[in-house]
């Protein structure tokens, strides 16, 4: 059963000609258990999704339904419900809450479940032995190193026992040794039984994922099953095949390297009903489209 | 309906705690306004207090006659601020006609005059001239008073004319070492007076009509009279009817023989003990309403700091209002905490006022002859309005941070 649908996901930011399409006509579906690597440059829309799918954000155009319930159009109250009880966040940066201690940070989704104190705190402490952070359950974030940050953030989306733990490039900021920390973390996560789905730049992270998702330009251009412990193809292709620049390419530009890296003719053809489906919605985006590029 | 939570309460006092300088001035607004409306209405309590028990003290039968139209009397005998205000300038005089006027009156038990003599006392001790209050009078006025002499005796009523000298209890301190300085000499106009009693304390009545007997000496009536050649304006006369329940008619009877006598002048004032009281009331009810306004205004304004400062303090927290929402923070839980912590702030400045009033009404007591008096209502009441204005001025930036997209909010860094 998946966890995660999404049809025909769009999202449009700001009015008028400073219209950006941050997501072009997402379909998107997660089953129970995955482990994802979402992998693509800067503003390829990675964030914009993982924002969709936590339900942060609102799609403009387009279905979305978790555990198969309809949550694209819920009250901003309704989403912070379904974000406290089956989802848990990690961020990039500044995870924690500065002026709180790592158990306080931890113990905060349960805050806003109506837990006592005691039963709260007990709980916290108990996820961070989990991820071998206890003995600085009283530190302040800014007494921690950037892997420890990490790994409390960890902590505190799993307090909830969430189905769906999404992580928006949680290696960004860290080492090699820390980066390896936490995906080991997140893979201990996921062997739990949780469905995991994780933004990198880092092709050698995704032996950790069993499905990497390939996006450029607000599209996903490549969805591959990999095995675990092997780098998947589309990561490498993009990383490693782009090659060495030459006298000619100089003349020829930039464009000229950027002809190995995958383009849109990649996505996986949709099937007939679901393009029928998407008509109608397609046009209205392609109109706001046309409109923007004017 | 918003409930404060205890997670809440102490995440705002750890905030507070944080920006202890910050918080201080955001509650200075608060502390001020709290400070004075305390201060103001304990000074209120205290004072009407210590005029009731100077009423008790000299009885509901006391009848005052002063000149000059102090109020306007309505047929009612109601007394108004404004009428005060307005009819203060109207002066007359009372003179020794007057005296026996008051004194023929049918129903007046006794009557005692006081005039004034405006010079300054010097002492045989000191020899430097001491600004007292020199007032006639006649032996009849420790009775009339109520009041006691702690040594000495006051002169007869046959001493009329001779040069004794009573003095206030005050006087006696501040011009004599002796603490019994009888038989020592005072000079008022050149002419040697000598002291022959020293008053018991007159217990203070501040901001009342009456003037402060403790700063005062005491000479027979007639003597004021030779040492001023008939100069010595009466400031008042004191009556007592033959019985307590004929005060108002004895009143109204010297009232209306006292106009007859003035020719339909109506250039003197007649006050019973109830009506002294009215006119300390009618001067403590303007002052309180004076001053209450200001401190409103200081509440005001602290309000607006308090905005202000959680305005400031919110955006610097929006990235914790995002990751808040993230981690599954309600808009309606968000506008708690931010409400709490400002309700927080402006109680700890409520809190603070109430303790820096209870200060001020400690140095008032030493200081001067005032005793504020501070009541559990005025208490409550200063600490529900503080509250208030945190809970009013916070709800502005609290909403916007409540109403902040999740998205954008994380995006402040």
């Amino acid at each position: 059963m998946p966890v995660i649908e999404m049809q025909n996901i769009s999202k449009l930011y700001g009015f008028g000609e400073a219209t950006t399409l941050a997501l072009d006509e997402v379909t998107f579906s997660v089953e129970s258990g995955e482990f994802i690597a979402i992998m693509g440059p800067s503003g390829c829309g990675k964030s914009t999704l993982m924002h969709i799918i936590g339900m942060l954000d609102r799609p403009t155009h387009g279905e979305y339904l978790l555990h198969n319930r309809h949550v694209a159009r819920l009250s901003p109250n309704q989403a912070a419900k379904i974000r406290r009880d089956t989802i848990g966040f990690i961020f990039q940066s500044q995870n924690l809450v500065s002026r709180m201690t790592v158990l306080e940070n931890v113990a905060l989704p349960l805050v806003y479940k109506g837990m006592s104190l005691t039963k709260r705190l007990e709980k916290a402490s108990r996820i961070l032995e989990r991820v071998g952070m206890q003995s600085r359950e009283y530190f302040l974030p800014a007494h921690l190193s950037g892997g420890q940050v990490q790994c409390a953030a960890i902590a505190r989306a799993l307090v909830n026992d969430p189905q769906l733990i999404i992580a928006d490039e949680p290696t960004g900021n860290l080492d090699s040794a820390g980066s390896r920390l936490i995906m080991e973390l997140l893979n201990e996560v996921h062997r739990m039984g949780n469905t995991v789905i994780f933004v990198t730049h880092n092709p050698e992270l995704t032996r950790y994922a069993n499905r990497v998702v390939y996006m450029r330009d607000g599209e996903i251009i490549a969805d591959e099953k990999t095995a675990i412990g092997s780098v998947a193809s589309s990561a490498l292709k993009n990383m490693y095949t782009i090659p060495k620049k030459t006298a000619e390419d100089d003349l020829a530009g930039v464009s000229a390297l950027m002809q190995a890296v995958p383009q849109k003719t990649a996505i996986p053809k949709k099937s007939k009903r679901s393009q029928r489906k998407s008509a109608k919605s397609k046009r209205r985006t392609s109109q706001r489209k046309q409109k923007a590029r004017t | 309906m918003i409930v404060l939570n205890k997670g809440d309460i102490k995440t705002a006092f750890h905030t507070l705690r944080r920006n202890k300088a910050r918080s201080l001035l955001t509650m200075l607004g608060v502390i001020i306004g709290v400070t004075s409306v305390v201060t103001v209405v304990s000074i209120g309590e205290g004072v009407k207090q210590q005029v009731n028990a100077q009423t008790e003290h000299l009885g509901k039968d006391l009848i005052t006659i002063r000149p000059g139209q102090l109020l306007n009397q309505s047929v009612s005998s109601q007394l108004s601020g404004n009428d005060l205000l307005g009819n203060v300038s109207r002066v007359g005089a009372l003179s020794n006609q007057d005296i026996n006027t008051v004194f023929k009156t049918p129903g007046v038990a006794s009557s005692v005059p006081l005039s004034l003599v405006t010079s300054n006392v010097i002492s045989s001790e000191s020899k430097r001239p001491y600004n007292a209050l020199v007032i006639g009078t006649n032996a009849l006025l420790p009775t009339m008073l109520h009041q006691g002499l702690e040594f000495g005796s006051f002169f007869s009523d046959n001493q009329t004319s001779v040069n004794n000298v009573i003095i206030g209890s005050h006087v006696a301190q501040v011009l004599f070492t002796e603490n019994v300085p009888l038989g020592q000499t005072i000079t008022i106009l050149g002419q040697q007076f000598v002291v022959e009693g020293i008053f018991n304390d007159f217990q203070p009545a501040p901001i009342s009509i009456d003037v402060d007997f403790n700063n005062a000496v005491f000479i027979p009536y007639t003597a004021a009279e030779q040492i001023t050649n008939n100069d010595s304006p009466i400031y008042e006369i004191l009556a007592r009817p033959q019985s307590v329940n004929q005060t108002n008619l004895v009143a109204n009877n010297i009232r209306s023989s006292l106009l007859a006598a003035h020719g339909g002048q109506h250039d003197f004032t007649v006050l019973e003990q109830s009506q002294t009281l009215a006119v300390t009331d009618n001067i403590l009810n303007l002052l309180t309403a004076l001053i209450g306004g200001v401190a409103a205004i200081a509440l005001l304004v602290g309000g607006i700091g308090i905005m202000n400062v959680m305005l400031v303090s919110i955006s610097e927290r929006m990235h914790e209002v995002g990751i808040r929402k993230a981690v599954g923070a309600t808009n309606r839980q968000i506008l708690t905490q931010f409400i709490t912590e400002a309700a927080v702030l402006s109680f700890s400045g409520g809190f603070i006022g109430v303790l820096l009033s209870l200060i001020v009404d400690i140095c008032l007591r030493i200081l001067t002859n005032i005793a504020p008096l501070i009541t559990w209502q005025i208490v409550a009441l200063a600490f529900i309005v503080s509250v208030g204005i945190g809970l009013l001025f916070g709800s502005i930036p609290a909403l916007q941070a409540a109403r902040k997209d999740p998205i954008e909010a994380l995006r402040n860094e």
